[in-house]
């Protein structure tokens, strides 16, 4: 296996709105990725990416973007749940590369104001995920009622979500590992 | 449906590259259509995967 490269594990907000919460949660994952051994992380804000609306999918790929999803073994996308599902931009933005994700990870995080940490957002996700050639874990996390999970400086106040985060990026690191292993050796008709 | 035979090598680093994935893709642009296997309903796209760099490169089954 080739262990010469780190893995590469970028986290998605995957939200734009003002006030979100989904930011907190993002940091936080970025924060658990960065105490792993030999796994790189950034966050990737969809909120700073160039999202024109005037074309859809490869036509507008972003060059920056699909070049850090080319060097990612797998992917954390936080998503919140807006009206029971995950917001179009996100979407928008994924739909720009597909070459990119193949045979690669995915953990979705789901956030919500609500008690149900977004988790209806995360099944409406599940078939473009598979779509797009991701290869979703049987983790997730769940940032239910999410102002109440992080203080205002967006401080984790609740400390079960580190047991969960852990559990989640053990999942993860194993698939992208995985992942990584098939890609590099073994080939379709083998 | 047999794989094309002929290894991409990597544009970044030189390396021969792994063909891991076939992906059946939905034509989108009008020449797409002269590529489209209609037994499998959409464009097959060779998806290959360089074990040096991590660079990923495709192309159209021909």
């Amino acid at each position: 296996m080739t262990e010469s490269r780190p893995l590469n594990i970028p986290v998605i907000l995957g939200t734009t709105r003002k006030g979100r919460m989904s930011e907190q949660a993002a940091r936080f994952m970025v924060g658990q990725i960065e105490k792993r051994n030999r796994v790189k992380t950034e966050l990737i804000d969809i909120c700073k990416l160039p999202m024109p609306i005037d074309d859809a999918g490869d036509g507008i790929k972003d060059a920056a973007f699909s070049e850090k999803m080319v060097m990612a073994d797998a992917l954390v996308i936080v998503t919140p749940e807006y009206n029971h599902s995950f917001p179009g931009l996100l979407k928008h933005i994924l739909d720009s590369c597909l070459k990119e994700y193949i045979h690669k990870a995915a953990g979705i995080v789901g956030v919500s104001a609500g008690p149900f940490g977004g988790v209806r957002a995360i099944q409406d996700f599940l078939p473009v995920i598979r779509e797009l050639g991701l290869v979703n874990i049987f983790w997730d996390v769940n940032f239910g009622n999410v102002s109440s999970a992080f203080d205002q400086s967006g401080n984790l106040l609740d400390q079960a979500f580190v047991a969960r985060a852990d559990k989640f990026l053990n999942e993860l690191i194993w698939m992208a590992k995985t992942l990584r292993y098939g890609r590099d050796n073994i080939a379709l008709d083998s | 449906m047999a794989m094309q035979k002929n290894k991409i090598i990597c544009p970044k680093c030189g390396a021969e590259m792994n063909h891991h994935a076939d992906k059946l893709i939905d034509p989108v642009k009008p020449e797409d259509m002269k590529h489209v296997n209609p037994a499998l309903g959409g464009v097959i796209e060779e998806l290959h995967y360089c074990p040096g760099c991590g660079a990923v490169a495709s192309r159209r089954y021909e």
